[in-house]
C-alpha cells in the first residue's frame, strides 16, 4: 500500500512540477488559483494552455507505460520495448503516411488507424522473424527487432524526402518523429484519458495471463493457457497502446522500457502489480520530460523525444551492464 | 475414474520418428515409472500425455475424450506437469509462485488456497522467499508443490530428482510416488534403483518403443533391464526391497572384468538416515 501512496505521490509532484514549469515559471500558489477558478489572464492562460498539455503528457506516459509492460511481459524480456521491438517504429512510419501521403480519409482517423497498423504489422513481423528462427530469446528478439526497425525507418526518411513540398511541410513531420506533444484542447485531453482508461483495463485484462507466460510457455500451456492465441492477442492491446500514445505524443523514446523496469524492481513480478504502476511511473517521467523539453531553452521547444533518450539512453545501458532479472 | 491412455501414438518431429506405435494406458490409481535409454522418447511422451505435444498419428485420451478436445482449463484441473527444468522468467517470491498456480481454477480465496498449500506441503518457511535464492533441492520442493497446489488427479513428472542430491532425491521420489495411491502418476526416471523401488510399474522404452510394460515385481526378474540398457544389473532385496544396480556391460565380459567388478563395492541409496 505504501508503494501506490508514495507512486500517487511521485504522478501528483511530477503534475505539479509540470504545470509550474514552461517559458515562465508559476508558483504552486499560481497554478492553485488558477485551479480554484480565478479570472485573471495569467489563471486563463494556465488553464488554457499549460494544464491540458500536462495532462496529456501524463496520458501519452502512462500508455508508454502500459505498453511496456505489456511487451516486457509478453517476451518475458526486461528489454524488451516498443521502440526496440519495432512497433514504435511501424506506428512512426504509419502515421508518417497519414501526414504526407495524400488520402481521402481525415487525418483525424488515418492518422490512428495507420499508426496503429504500422506499430500491430511491425510488432507481427519481429515476432514471425524470432518464431521462424526458433527462439524468442534475447538477441534474437533484439536483434530482429533492429532490422525491422532499420527498414521501416529507411521508409519512413524516403517518404519524407520524397512527398514533402511546399504544401506538407517536412518541420510537421520532424516535430512529430522527435517526440513531442501538441497542446491538446480539454476535450481533446478527455477523449485521451476515455482511451487511456480503456487501454488500462484491456492491459489489466491480460495480468493474469502475462503471469503464466512468465513462468514458461510449457507451464503456461498445463496451466491451460492458450499460448499463441494469447500472444497474438496480448501484442494486438500491446499495438494498439502504442499507437495511441505515437499517435498524440510522436516517438518517445525508452519510457516503455524504464517504467516496468522500476515497477517490477519495488513491486515484483506480478502483472497485476506491474500495470498500473508501469503507468503511474510512465505518466511521472514524461511529464517531467515534457516540463524539461518546455521550459529548458525558452522560448524554444527541444523535442520530448530528445530528452527521454538523453536520460534513457544511459538507463539502458546502465540495464545491459547488470545482469539481475527485474 | 480418471484414466490417461495412448493409442497407437506415433511422433515425427523433423523428420525424426520420436515415437513408433505406443499404446499405453493408466487408469485409476498407481505410480507408472517410464526408463530407459537416453533418446528412448521418454520425455516427449510425456510431454504428449501433458498436451504440449500433438502426435502425429494416434492419439491420447484423457477420460473418454481426445485430449486435444479436452477444454484447457479442465485439462489444467486434471494433469499436472512438472518439467526437467524450470525457470520462472521473472524471479519471483514462492507465494506469488503458489498464487499464479491456484489461480488457475478461479480468483476466489486464492490467498487462503496458498496457504493451505503451503502447511500441507510443509513449506511455510520458504514463502517469502525468491525463486534465485533456492537451492536445487528446494527448488524441486517448491516447483512439485507449485505443480500439485490443486491437487490434479494426473501427476507426470519429467526426471524430477535428475540434479538432486541423495537425501532430497529419496524424498523426491518418495513424494511422488505417493500420489499413485489416489491418483495416476506418470515419473520418466533416471535412477533404476528407486524406480523399482518406489513405484508400482515399470513402463521401459527404446528407440521410441515401449519394449515393456509390467509390474516393478515383475520386471525385476527378467532380462529386459539388460536388453534395454546393454548393460548388467545387479539385483538384490534388502528387507523385501528390490535394488537394482548397474553392473558391467553386456556381452560376455572375461573372467578378469568380472573378478574386478566383483570385487568392487557399489553404494546405492537405501533411506534418509536419521539425522
Amino acid at each position: 500500500m505504501r508503494v501506490w501512496i508514495t507512486l500517487g505521490g511521485f504522478v501528483f509532484l511530477a503534475l505539479t512540477v509540470g504545470i509550474c514549469a514552461g517559458h515562465t515559471w508559476e508558483g504552486p500558489d499560481a497554478v492553485f488559483r488558477a485551479l480554484a477558478g480565478d479570472t485573471s489572464m495569467e489563471s486563463a492562460l494556465l488553464l488554457e494552455w499549460r494544464v491540458p498539455r500536462v495532462l496529456a503528457a501524463a496520458l501519452v506516459g502512462a500508455l508508454l507505460g502500459l505498453g511496456g509492460a505489456i511487451f516486457q511481459g509478453v517476451f518475458r524480456n526486461p528489454l524488451a520495448e516498443p521502440y526496440l521491438l519495432g512497433s514504435a517504429g511501424g506506428a512512426a512510419l504509419g502515421a508518417t503516411v497519414a501526414l504526407l501521403v495524400p488520402l481521402s480519409l481525415s487525418q483525424t482517423f488515418s492518422l490512428p488507424i495507420l499508426a496503429f497498423a504500422g506499430a500491430w504489422g511491425a510488432t507481427l513481423l519481429v515476432i514471425g522473424v524470432a518464431r521462424a528462427a526458433g527462439t524468442m530469446d534475447v538477441s534474437t528478439l533484439l536483434l530482429s527487432g533492429v532490422a525491422v526497425s532499420a527498414v521501416l525507418a529507411a521508409f519512413k526518411s524516403f517518404l519524407m524526402l520524397a512527398l514533402s513540398d511546399e504544401t506538407v511541410s517536412l518541420q510537421v513531420v520532424l516535430s512529430w518523429v522527435l517526440g513531442g506533444m501538441q497542446t491538446p484542447t480539454w476535450a481533446g485531453v478527455g477523449g485521451l484519458a476515455a482511451v487511456s482508461l480503456a487501454a488500462l483495463l484491456g492491459c489489466l485484462a491480460l495480468a493474469p495471463g502475462l503471469d503464466k507466460l512468465g513462468l514458461g510457455e510449457a507451464m503456461a500451456s498445463t496451466f491451460g493457457m492458450n499460448v499463441d492465441r494469447f500472444i497474438g492477442v496480448a501484442v494486438l492491446v500491446g499495438a494498439a497502446t502504442v499507437a495511441i500514445s505515437v499517435t498524440v505524443g510522436g516517438l518517445i523514446g525508452f519510457v516503455g522500457l524504464a517504467a516496468p523496469h522500476i515497477a517490477r524492481w519495488r513491486l515484483g513480478p506480478l502483472h497485476r502489480s506491474v500495470i498500473p504502476a508501469s503507468a503511474l511511473i510512465g505518466a511521472a517521467i514524461v511529464t517531467l520530460a515534457d516540463a524539461i523539453a518546455r521550459s529548458a531553452l525558452p522560448p524554444a521547444e527541444i523535442p520530448l523525444g530528445l530528452v527521454t533518450a538523453v536520460a534513457g539512453g544511459p538507463f539502458f545501458l546502465f540495464l545491459l551492464a547488470r545482469s539481475r532479472q527485474w | 475414474m480418471v484414466s490417461l491412455v495412448a493409442h497407437n501414438l506415433s511422433l515425427i518431429r523433423a523428420g525424426k520418428l520420436l515415437l513408433d506405435d505406443i499404446s499405453l494406458s493408466a487408469r485409476g490409481a498407481g505410480s507408472i515409472a517410464i526408463i530407459g535409454p537416453n533418446g528412448a522418447g521418454k520425455s516427449t511422451l510425456l510431454k504428449t500425455f501433458a498436451g504440449l505435444l500433438y502426435p502425429s498419428a494416434g492419439a491420447v485420451a484423457l477420460g473418454d475424450q481426445a485430449l486435444q478436445h479436452v477444454p484447457a482449463d479442465e485439462r489444467a484441473r486434471t494433469i499436472g506437469y512438472m518439467p526437467q527444468h524450470f525457470a520462472p522468467h521473472w524471479d519471483i517470491r514462492v507465494r506469488d509462485l503458489l498464487r499464479i498456480s491456484v489461480e488457475r481454477v478461479g480468483t476466489a480465496a486464492a490467498a487462503v488456497r496458498v496457504d493451505e498449500v503451503l502447511t500441507t506441503h510443509a513449506i511455510g518457511d520458504f514463502a517469502n522467499r525468491w525463486w534465485s535464492t533456492l537451492s536445487g533441492g528446494e527448488s524441486a520442493r517448491i516447483l512439485l508443490a507449485m505443480v500439485t497446489a490443486i491437487d490434479p488427479p494426473i501427476l507426470l513428472a519429467d526426471e524430477p530428482a535428475a540434479a538432486l542430491d541423495p537425501l532430497y532425491r529419496l524424498d523426491m521420489i518418495e513424494r511422488i510416488a505417493k500420489r499413485g495411491r489416489t491418483g495416476i502418476c506418470i515419473a520418466v526416471m533416471h535412477d533404476i534403483d528407486l524406480a523399482f523401488r518406489f513405484f508400482d510399474r515399470i513402463v521401459m522404452m527404446k528407440n521410441g518403443q515401449v519394449v515393456a510394460d509390467g509390474s516393478a515385481a515383475e520386471l525385476f526378474e527378467t532380462s529386459h533391464l539388460e536388453e534395454t540398457f546393454g548393460v548388467r544389473f545387479l539385483r538384490s532385496k534388502i528387507d523385501n526391497v528390490r535394488f537394482a544396480g548397474i553392473g558391467w556391460p553386456t556381452g560376455s565380459p572375461s573372467a578378469k572384468q568380472v573378478a574386478v567388478v566383483g570385487a568392487r563395492s557399489t553404494v546405492g541409496i537405501v533411506k534418509a538416515a536419521p539425522l
